[in-house]
């Protein structure tokens, strides 16, 4: 009990004491402040990719796509942890729109609208038809002409909150589409005549996905038009890719790794088909493998963040040092008196520690709390520093983010307070051992009084 | 003299002083660390900018015609070194068996855009080489390096050899453009040009590396706008001489470019005006400007981290204080003035800076110098590539020291240090020897 209450005294009655407080406090209101920022945007980041992929691909990145695609469709459907299944395809284009003067080279998705917003978020990325998929390639004024569904980011301007400026009845703008078709071999299927395939399809809405990769640079357009495009009817059918949702139980490990076996079995049996061979190149990857250049760039990130963040708190340690050096050096005549009532070193030592570990629980709940005030506030902050000086931590013009993150991580905070503890701890441990060192009959003998 | 002989013997005595000394490097080194990155970062990006397009470019909503007429003008100017006309258009590049690119297309004038823009430096085999390649079976073509090849997922460094094969290739490229059509309307024409690659350009910038193929002007020119009679360009790169104020340079070839619009193309004042003449880093400023804040908000969290040094300074001056009363007694009881003892104190504080800064800025300046070559131990080491071509740009983390932002930092770790011994020094300086020296 004396160890608790000697621990509590310090902590009051030393006002230099107040000062490594201060340091963990400001340590721990950064740490918290920063890393719940980073991993906001890290996460949101994710969440965007995971909607956009589904929770599982099976294709290839070459243009050339592979066969046999709606049999394994059909093995996937049967599987009973697959919730839903789309296939896609992924090729380049030169897109020029009506009354511009030039083309710009973007990437096309071909998609069957229903069945890819079962899989990923693509009908809550829509503009004009949220949630109603079906009409997703409907132009306005004519349904029956074929529309295409453009990224934000080429169509609109975004302004200083990074909203998009949405015309309430945009027109149906012709697009031109111009593909080179290839053979299932790679070669080009019209070598010798006009070498591209080339279409008109009429503006019908935007996707938002907020990825800024994705909507400056991919149009979606009907399924069975980009099968024709590319030259990818014939002479069997192919699509890129093959996006996977997973029923709600199921693990994404576990059902990535079911796929897997699903589609080493179908290659299996599919190998005496005429172009099989196409199907060698063929991968199956989770959301998170698949979008791993992308994710990976933002948690390396992360990582260096944190990396330097730990550097810098080296210096809280120091000061935890000095501080209980200092207050050690004071208190000798204390430990002496302790030491000859019959408390061991051991005990001293609990006594600093235990000092300490207060010290650190004090220090990080109070920069906890000021990280969680001015977290709540974060946004309302930037705004008016906004409005006010022009000042906003990201140009919503450039950067594809929306409000600054600010829920809070209760493990990270956990994480946080628990090793500024440890850096309390860390700090003490020299000064708590020189303490239980100390000699009664040095520390209590006239001349040091 | 006393003053030294003091601080030196708290140096030597008071081991406790070399931790102050360390947080002080460790903050500086920290400081100098980011803010050289980030402007490197912010230079190598401007940098990049004028290697790409020269120091200034004319972009016009239209057309120019008879651009070497303007080019003979500009290359008049006092202020300008060399013009080069450029024709840009959107394509697909066919690559071989499934390998399909969108793909940039930047009509230049091969021979002399050199003098202008990085290029020819970029350049794998080098220009002499390159129109060998050719043997006229199609234009020649300059192909980014990340057109042809992707960098090596572990290194981020290209197979160079791989690449250089690629030289002699023939490719297919699909381009085109609006023309206008009898009854006014315009029409997308489009056309595909054989192409054979010439050489590999490899300018280290993302960007263009992956993504724009250089043709000669003329060739796309007559594939693109064959209804053209006269040479035509979408913009002018300018490249100024040495020395020469950008302002005025500016000045001198909107005039230019007005009386040439006006006079020769007969272009009406809208058009004119409409001309868009700025230098490449005007053209990069809105960007550059969001990277400066955001180094300045990473500055400011460590700036604010680093305040803690200021604490531990004070805590380590306070415990010599402490320590030392018996001295300072001694010296007040020898004659010393509390002035004298505080400016003890404060002047060692700012030896602590001094001596912190110095390390600091040594260990900033080596880390900064080898980066890369850190960069390098980290993948090695933890398997981690922290830094791709692809996310940042270039495929060198830039190595300036910003010796500017050095010196700002420099000052404030010293001042820090001196700000920390502060109350320290006037408690020292109160100090009452009578009170310290009496026997009892």
């Amino acid at each position: 009990m004396y160890k608790l209450i000697l621990a509590f005294r310090y902590l009051y009655r030393r006002r230099i004491s107040y000062l490594a407080l201060g340091a963990v406090a400001l340590c721990v209101f950064i740490v918290v402040v920063v890393m719940t920022v980073m991993r906001g945007l890290v996460g949101d980041f994710k969440e965007k990719n995971h909607s956009f992929t589904g929770d599982c691909v099976v294709g290839t990145e070459s243009l050339v796509g592979f066969p046999y695609y709606k049999d394994f469709i059909e093995v996937l459907e049967k599987a009973d942890f697959v919730e839903h299944v789309s296939p896609a395809i992924n090729s380049y284009a030169l897109v020029s729109a009506e009354g511009s003067q030039h083309s710009i080279g973007l990437e096309i998705i071909g998609i069957d609208a229903v069945r890819h917003s079962r899989v990923t978020g693509f009908g809550k990325m829509l503009r004009y038809h949220k949630d109603d998929a079906a009409r997703a390639f409907e132009p306005r004024g004519d349904a029956n002409l074929p529309g295409c569904v453009v990224g934000a980011d080429l169509w609109l301007q975004r302004n200083s909150r990074g909203e998009y400026f949405y015309e309430p009845n945009p027109a149906a703008t012709a697009m031109t589409v111009t593909c080179f078709p290839l053979t299932i071999k790679g070669a080009l299927a019209k070598a010798g005549t006009d070498l591209v395939n080339t279409k008109t399809f009429y503006f019908s809405d935007t996707s938002e996905s907020g990825l800024a990769r994705v909507d400056s640079s991919v149009v979606y357009l009907p399924f069975e038009d980009v099968q024709a495009l590319c030259g990818m009817k014939e002479p069997v059918a192919r699509a890129s890719w093959i996006h996977i949702k997973f029923k709600a139980n199921v693990h994404l490990e576990e059902g990535c790794r079911k796929v897997r076996l699903l589609w080493a079995e179908f290659c299996e049996q599919m190998q005496d088909k005429p172009n099989a061979e196409a199907l060698a190149g063929v991968s199956v990857q989770s959301w998170k493998e698949h979008r791993r250049e992308f994710i990976a760039a933002m948690e390396k990130e992360q990582t260096m963040l944190t990396a330097m963040f730990g550097l810098v708190g080296l210096t809280t340690v120091f000061i935890v040092f000095v501080v209980f050096y200092m207050i050690v050096s004071h208190k000798t005549k204390d430990i002496g008196i302790l030491k000859s009532v019959g408390a061991s070193g051991v005990d001293v030592v609990a006594v600093f520690l235990g000092f300490a570990a207060m010290l650190g629980v004090a220090g990080s709940v109070a920069g906890v709390a000021a990280a969680l005030w001015f977290l709540r506030d974060i946004n309302a902050l930037e705004r008016w520093l906004f409005e006010r000086f022009g000042f906003q931590l990201w140009d919503r013009t450039i950067y594809a983010i929306g409000e600054i993150p600010h829920r809070v991580d209760l493990t990270m905070v956990l994480v946080v307070m628990g090793c500024a503890v440890l850096a309390c701890l860390a700090g003490a441990v020299l000064p708590s051992v020189r303490a239980a060192q100390n000699k009664p009959v040095e520390a209590l003998q006239v001349s040091q009084l | 003299m006393l003053k030294i002989f003091l601080w030196l013997r708290y140096l030597g005595k008071r081991r406790v002083v070399l931790l102050s000394i360390a947080a002080v490097a460790l903050s500086c080194a920290l400081l100098i660390v980011v803010a050289s990155l980030f402007n490197g970062f912010i230079n190598a990006f401007e940098r990049g900018a004028v290697d790409a397009v020269g120091d200034v470019v004319i972009a016009p909503p239209e057309r120019i015609a008879d651009y070497p007429e303007l080019i003979r003008q500009l290359e008049g100017l006092h202020s300008v070194e060399a013009a080069t006309a450029t024709l840009s258009a959107q394509g697909l590049l066919h690559l071989g068996k499934g390998n399909v690119r969108a793909v940039e297309i930047w009509g230049i004038e091969v021979q002399k855009c050199g003098r202008v823009t990085a290029f020819e430096r970029s350049l794998l085999k080098g220009q002499a080489q390159s129109r060998s390649q050719t043997d006229g079976r199609g234009i020649e073509a300059y192909v980014g390096i990340g057109v042809l090849a992707k960098p090596d997922d572990v290194t981020d460094e290209y197979d160079f050899n791989a690449v250089g094969q690629e030289v002699g290739r023939e490719v297919v490229l699909t381009t085109g453009a609006a023309v206008g059509g009898k009854d006014g309307s315009q029409q997308f024409k489009r056309k595909s040009l054989r192409l054979v690659i010439a050489d590999v350009v490899f300018s280290g910038v993302y960007y263009f590396d992956n993504r724009i193929v250089y043709l000669p002007i003329e060739q796309l020119r007559e594939a693109v706008y064959p209804e053209a009679s006269q040479p035509i360009a979408g913009q002018i790169q300018i490249k100024l001489k040495s020395g020469c104020d950008a302002e005025v340079a500016l000045a001198e070839i909107r005039g230019v470019w007005e009386a040439f619009a006006e006079q020769r193309l007969g272009w009406e004042a809208y058009l004119i005006q409409g001309t868009k003449i700025e230098t490449a880093i005007q053209m990069q400023a809105r960007y550059v400007a969001e990277f400066r804040k955001q180094m300045g908000v990473l500055l400011l969290i460590f700036g604010v981290v680093s305040l803690s040094v200021v604490l531990l300074v004070f805590c380590i001056f306070y415990m010599i204080v402490e320590r030392q009363r018996r001295d300072i007694a001694i010296l007040k009881s020898c004659g010393a003035g509390s002035g004298a003892v505080a400016l003890v104190f404060v002047g060692f504080g700012l030896f602590i800076g001094t001596l912190g800064t110095l390390l600091g800025a040594v260990l900033g300046y080596v880390v900064t110098k080898n980066i890369n070559a850190l960069e390098g131990w980290i993948r090695v080491i933890f398997g981690l590539k922290l830094w791709k071509a692809s996310v940042y740009m270039f495929s060198k983390i830039p190595n300036e020291v910003d010796w500017r932002a050095a010196g700002w930092i420099a000052l404030s770790a010293v001042a820090g240090a001196a700000i920390g011994a502060l109350i320290p020094a006037i408690s020292a300086a109160i100090t009452r020897p009578v009170n310290v020296l009496r026997y009892e």
